[in-house]
């Protein structure tokens, strides 16, 4: 199993995409948070997190996206999730992540709601 | 408070009630409008102060004064309200603030104050949540009870649910494997090949509070480890290592060993489950494997007998279970114009003796295209068997060459029990014993014997599952009563005798199980 976290951006259509492999916790999670933070920085305001190579996330990871989700909210932005097992699909719906953000299938159905 | 409200009047107060409650929104946003509004009468800068799990943290702040981050002390000039502190800058003593700014400050500490609520609101949301997500994740291990059969694939998602679920850093998951427990999967790092339940170390981990120096998950500063119990069975140890908050890691709280305790109830249950589910698809596959070896030895024991003429023929075999290691076949020599016949019998039973029955059949065949059935024939075989065989196998075998025309019979035996020649109107002969079973021994020499199969003639074939069947008093069939039957039912035709044969064998071990293969071949010329 993987230790630690690996991000991935890829920057298209005025959208960034971030791809995490790994767990999303205390570490995980900052490191999500330093690289979306940078992103609005650059002048994104529409990020998806594409979960593909994550089975794993915790209380902690879970609520440094929330804190994610309300910095995008703040600045009129959008954060997305896509590719998410379905026990971290679970888990986002009961910690109510999926009220402020969405939540696709996969990446093209997320990149035709959020560059359409 | 006391000093703000007695500066605030009455009428400013209202007027700042209306502003906050209707025209800013609550919380933040207001807090961020009222606190500028408030420094520009206090002084220069102020700022706004949340008590939290590590003491006061600003929450807000404007202009520039001298408000660091979290407060050691208190800063020179503030004032506190539940849950909070107004501080500004330059300092001076809140009696002497502007009436402005004491209406101000009330508003501010509301809004803090309503700032405070939210959060705390919205954590203890948080964990009502996170607590869902752990009923929610026993009660889908339970689920896995009768829906996940994938014995790795479960060990995974009950490592990975124990980690998240605790906020571990890693996670291990120990299964016994005889009187230790071995490990079977890891989350996060390395872990000890192996723990003892019983030696120190393995007591006092699953006692809940090891010490950090526990070898289990090396480099962890805080473990817990519980038992993975079903029926009073330890089955296996589910550790996790260092628990994760916002600062870092920190020791497991009570609670989460109860979580941990249930998660491996559930888990123990799901495992035996699926390793009930993993044995008996082992079994099915045995089972194939077994139908499939059987079907290929149906395919080589002769579906008939080949018509020779001046000679009746019959086979019979009767496997002891499924698969047997007995073997007889017809087949031609010289491109027809003589006869093979052959009846050979592998030590043991079940797969390992039909591959060496099918061993021995596909040597049979080649060798017999290329040379006579002499003796040369079978030391080759014998040196075959010998390479590609277990060192505890070996086989009986008579392989006989009848030329129809003259009745001439040329045979070998290595081994094999001898065959009955029943001459016409003589008693039953047994044919030489021949050399040692193939596969026995390397450097074994074989003679090759010949005879005349006169007309009327008889030759019977078989292997010790006939003679060696026993009845219900532990008394063989034996040799004799084959002989005396042979000789009572000479006339009839082979496949009435063979029958006959074989209901008396039956009969004769009714309510016996049977212990070895049965085979029969008989062979006559005809009378003239």
């Amino acid at each position: 199993m993987t230790e630690g976290l690996k991000l991935t951006i890829e920057r298209r259509d005025g959208l960034a995409v971030i791809y995490t492999e790994g767990y999303i916790n205390n570490q995980g999670g900052e490191e999500i948070a330093r690289a979306a933070y940078s992103l609005l920085d650059e002048g994104y305001r529409r990020l998806l997190l594409n979960l593909t190579g994550t089975r794993i996330i915790n209380s902690i990871g879970i609520s440094i996206l929330i804190e994610i989700i309300e910095k995008m909210l703040e600045v009129e932005g959008r954060l997305a999730f896509c590719q998410l097992t379905p026990t971290i699909e679970k888990t986002f719906h009961i910690m109510g992540l999926a009220q402020y953000a969405s939540i696709y299938p996969d990446e093209r159905a997320a990149m035709a709601q959020l560059t359409g | 408070m006391s000093q703000l409200e007695a500066k605030a009047s009455a009428a400013l107060r209202a007027e700042l009630d209306r502003l906050a409650h209707e025209v800013l929104p609550g919380g933040r946003p207001a807090l961020q409008r009222l606190l500028p509004l408030f420094a520009g009468f206090a002084g220069d800068a102020a700022a706004v102060y949340l008590q939290g799990e590590e003491g006061l943290r600003r929450e807000a702040s404007a202009g520039d004064g001298p408000f660091p981050e979290t407060l050691d002390e208190l800063p020179a000039a503030s004032l506190a309200f539940a849950g909070g502190l107004l501080a500004w800058s330059p300092p001076r003593p809140a009696a002497e603030l502007p009436a402005e700014a004491a209406a101000l400050g009330l508003a501010v500490a509301a809004a803090a104050r309503e700032v405070q609520l939210a959060h705390q609101l919205r954590v203890q949301d948080f964990e009502a949540r996170a607590r869902g997500v752990q009923i929610e994740a026993l009660y889908d291990v339970g689920l896995a009870i009768a829906g996940t059969l994938d014995f790795e694939r479960l060990c995974e998602e009950i490592l990975m649910r124990a980690v998240s679920l605790l906020d571990a850093r890693r996670g291990a998951l120990y299964l016994r494997d005889g009187s230790v427990m071995r490990l079977h999967r890891v989350f996060g790092g390395e872990a000890a090949e192996s723990l003892d339940p019983d030696a120190e170390e393995g007591r006092e981990l699953l006692s809940g509070r090891p010490r950090p120096s526990c070898c289990a998950l090396p480099g962890t500063a805080h473990l817990l480890g519980v038992p993975v119990e079903a029926d009073g069975v330890v089955k296996g140890i589910l550790v996790v290592g260092d628990k994760e908050s916002r600062r870092g890691v920190g020791p497991f709280p009570d609670g989460d060993r109860r979580t941990l305790e249930l998660l491996a109830n559930q888990a123990a249950i799901a495992l035996e489950n699926a390793e009930l589910h993993r044995e008996s698809l082992e079994k099915e596959r045995l089972e194939r494997e077994i139908e499939l070896a059987s079907e290929i030895q149906r395919r080589i024991l002769p579906k008939g007998v080949p018509e020779v003429a001046g000679f009746e023929l019959v086979g019979w075999n009767r496997p002891a279970r499924h698969i047997g290691g007995d073997y007889f076949d017809f087949f031609p020599l010289e491109g027809g114009a003589r006869l093979g016949v052959v009846v050979g019998d592998v030590s043991g039973k079940g797969v390992p003796a039909a591959l060496l029955v099918s061993t021995l059949h596909s040597s049979l065949r080649l060798l017999s295209e290329r040379m006579s059935i002499c003796p040369e024939l079978f030391v080759r075989l014998n040196r075959h068997i010998l390479d590609s065989s277990a060192s505890n196998k070996f086989i009986t075998l008579f392989v006989g060459d009848i030329d129809p025309t003259s009745g001439e019979l040329v045979y070998l035996n290595a081994g094999h029990n001898p065959a009955l020649l029943l001459r016409a109107g003589g008693e039953p002969a047994r044919l030489g014993p021949g050399g040692l079973p193939l596969g026995l021994m390397p450097g074994v020499s074989y003679r090759a014997e010949r005879l005349v199969l006169e007309p009327g003639d008889l030759l019977c074939l078989y292997s010790d599952g006939i003679t060696e069947a026993t009845s219900g008093a532990d008394e063989e069939f034996g040799v004799e009563r084959l002989a005396s039957l042979l000789v009572a039912q000479r006339d009839r035709p082979l496949g009435e005798l063979l029958a006959g044969i074989e209901a008396a064998v039956s009969d004769f071990a009714t309510g016996q199980p049977q212990a070895d293969d049965q085979t029969l071949v008989l062979l006559r010329r005809d009378a003239r």
